[in-house]
């Protein structure tokens, strides 16, 4: 008898499990599809675009959309591809990432383990500013760069970055350090440890989740921004995003939807490689502290 | 020369007094426990020797040197603490050599304070474990390790034990008291637990609520506790309060109890001369459960005894000794008897009433009448 019930839970079990993965693989088809058009219609030739049906296999497949997105192909009126867009955006978003995040750290650091009068004040203050839309702040910091000399500089659009993600990063942190108990940071100033060496030796080398998390997040974010970048960048250095929204919208000639979708996929890279190095920490430090270790 | 010396010390925090006046001498070489129920001051009181905390009012001395504005680093002492607050991202030899390295000791000085520690607290072959690969024990080893790398002249435990299982605290305490018998260093010990600050302590100090009610070694503490707080505090099961009333009866003083039964005359120890003016007024007498037992047929007759029957309400056996609640007074009194005397609940026994440890307090003021 517990035995006949015992197979048949077995049974309820696995048809549980087939429902569960049959909707997964939906989903995760659902999801795959718009890519699989793109990266598809990306090695074929235009003649087999507009012949064939989209969702179709390429019967030959060709490069020639990838290097003339990524060299020669027109955003506005300048005809040299993604390619100068592409290092413009690397080069304001790889130091707005690492600051916005050692600012971050910084500010968790000091709002948890150095509580001062009115530490938490200053806090919610700062969460606020997870909630200002983009376009608030459009006029306020463009005055700003203006009286620092930033305007239209990559320093400047670094400047804004960071300014609108230390919310964010700070949040981050502050979270994640919450659960460090007090008692380490009393036994490292016993031992002799001062308020820097502490962050650096003790702190920063407990928060790679977290970091993981800040990074992601936040070269997602600055990668794929396209209003600060298309207010507050010089004409020539535009960042990727409003480089990708010309060049799909310059109107000589045929649309080479080819070209677009490998200029969209060249302009998705950056992140996609993010998540697929770090990914798997993002899960975990998302929950951790969550859970006590 | 005393080790450490806290005078007129005040602990506030806006308005509210933590610690009102604290006055301690702590000698060379001694091991003191601050003992208190939670939310008394202990932990403060640490931190202001420590100095994580600020003192608000007072002078702190360590080895004789004022230390109110010195940085913890300064102050030459080391603790341990109750979460062990060990490094997580670094294995035991770093976490017991961090001080060591950011106080820029040798590489020679290292190796042979790690080499002393490791082998002192024998774990020699943990040296390269991460804190998360530890059992409870061990850290709290490993915690320990790190206090005594540096050598100090005053060790901070800020109940180191209160994470463990009973069993492991047990060998914990004992091995607590080795290595204080060992390296002689001056220990301040925060408990809440009075077992641990019997076992462990040279002297005791009782806090309540931001006061230091009492310190003593453990014998005069729990055979001369200075008020109904300290009496009751110290000791489990702990001691039994009975309201009654002096009167005197035959030229002596003393008071009567009724079992229900009927009532019963207990004289008072001669030596308790504040009972006097007291006569006929309302005091609250102290006996320990352990000078309640059952008449041992062998042994003579003890002059600062009485014989008493009572009627039994609840038995609970321990295992060395059987627990009887009797009532006395209106109040539940708990007796210490031998398991051979098999008492049975609402069973009516013989116990014999050791008076000779009798206290007295003053039911309003709640201090011992002596
Ligand atoms: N930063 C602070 N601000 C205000 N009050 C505080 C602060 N820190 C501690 N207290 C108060 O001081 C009192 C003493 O706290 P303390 O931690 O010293 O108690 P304790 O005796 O160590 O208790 P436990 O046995 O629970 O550890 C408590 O009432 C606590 O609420
Ligand atoms: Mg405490």
């Amino acid at each position: 008898m517990a035995e006949f019930a015992r197979a048949e839970s077995a049974g309820g079990r696995a048809f549980g499990r087939l429902i569960v993965y049959g909707l997964l693989v939906l989903v995760a088809i659902y999801y795959l599809m718009p890519l699989f058009v793109m990266l598809t219609t990306s090695v074929k030739s235009l003649e087999e675009i507009r012949a064939g049906n989209l969702v179709a296999l390429p019967t030959s497949i060709t490069f020639d959309a990838w290097s003339k997105a990524w060299g020669t192909a027109c955003t506005g009126a300048d005809c040299s591809g993604l390619k100068g867009n592409f290092w413009a955006s690397m080069s304001f978003v790889l130091p707005a990432v690492v600051i916005s995040t050692l600012i971050g750290a910084f500010n968790g650091y000091v709002l948890t383990l150095w509580r001062f009068k009115g530490s938490d004040i200053l806090f919610t203050t700062m969460l606020v500013g997870c909630f200002i839309p983009f376009q608030v702040v459009l006029l306020p910091m463009a005055q700003t760069l203006g009286w620092l000399g930033l305007a239209n500089t990559t320093p400047g659009l670094v400047f804004v970055h960071v300014v609108y993600g230390l919310a964010f990063t700070t949040l981050f942190f502050r979270n994640f350090y919450v659960s460090v108990p007090e008692e380490m940071v009393k036994a490292a100033r016993i031992d002799g440890a001062g308020f820097f060496t502490i962050f650096w030796r003790i702190i920063l080398p407990l928060s790679p989740p977290i970091i993981v998390v800040c990074v992601i997040w936040q070269f997602t974010q600055i990668w794929n921004d396209f209003l600060f970048g298309v207010v507050f960048s010089g004409g020539e250095r535009q960042p990727i995003t409003v480089a990708l929204n010309n060049l799909v919208n310059t109107s000589t000639g045929v649309k080479e939807y080819n070209v677009d979708m490998a200029a969209a996929i060249i302009a998705a890279l950056p992140t996609l490689f993010v998540y697929v190095v770090a990914g798997k920490y993002f899960v975990r430090g998302l929950t951790a502290g969550s859970v006590k270790g | 020369m005393g080790a450490l010396s806290i005078r007129n010390v005040v602990k506030r925090y806006g308005s509210v007094t933590i610690l009102k006046s604290i006055n301690l001498e702590v000698r060379d070489g001694e091991f003191v426990i601050l003992v208190g129920p939670s939310g008394c001051g202990k932990s403060t009181l640490l931190n202001m020797i420590a100095g994580l905390d600020t003192v608000s009012e007072g002078e702190i001395a360590i080895g004789g040197r004022v230390v109110n504005n010195l940085p913890p680093k300064d102050r030459d002492i080391a603790m341990v603490f109750q979460s062990y607050a060990l490094y997580p991202t670094m294995n035991v030899r770093e976490n017991i050599l961090f001080g060591l390295r950011i106080r820029k000791a040798t590489a020679q000085e290292m190796e042979g304070a790690l080499a002393r520690v490791a082998k002192t607290l024998q774990m020699e072959h943990l040296l390269d474990r991460k804190p998360s690969q530890l059992s409870g024990g061990q850290r709290q080893r490993v915690a320990m390790g790190r206090a005594l790398a540096r050598d100090p002249a005053l060790f901070l435990f800020d109940e180191p034990l209160s994470n463990l299982d009973a069993k492991l605290r047990v060998d914990m305490r004992t091995e607590i008291k080795l290595l204080h018998d060992r390296v002689k260093t001056t220990i301040v010990y925060v408990t809440h637990d009075q077992i641990e600050a019997m076992t462990l302590g040279d002297r005791i100090v009782v806090m309540k609520e931001g006061e230091v009610r009492q310190v003593g070694t453990p014998q005069e503490v729990y055979d001369d506790p200075a008020d109904l707080f300290v009496a009751g505090f110290i000791g489990s099961p702990s001691m039994n309060f009975i309201r009654c009333t002096v009167e005197s009866r035959n030229g002596r003083l003393g008071v009567s109890l009724h079992d229900g039964a009927g009532t019963f005359f207990v004289p008072a120890p001669p030596s308790i001369t504040g009972l006097g003016e007291r006569a006929g007024k309302e005091v609250i007498l102290g006996i320990r459960p352990e000078q309640i037992t059952d008449k041992d047929p062998y042994a003579g007759a003890n002059p600062h005894s009485i014989e008493q029957s009572a009627r039994i309400e609840v038995v609970q056996p321990t295992g060395p000794d059987t627990l009887v609640l009797i009532r006395l007074n209106g109040t539940p009194v708990t007796c210490r008897v031998h398991p051979g005397a098999s008492p049975k609940a609402s069973q009516t026994m013989g116990l014999s009433f050791d008076l000779s440890k009798l206290v007295f307090f003053d039911p309003q003021t709640e201090k011992r009448i002596r």
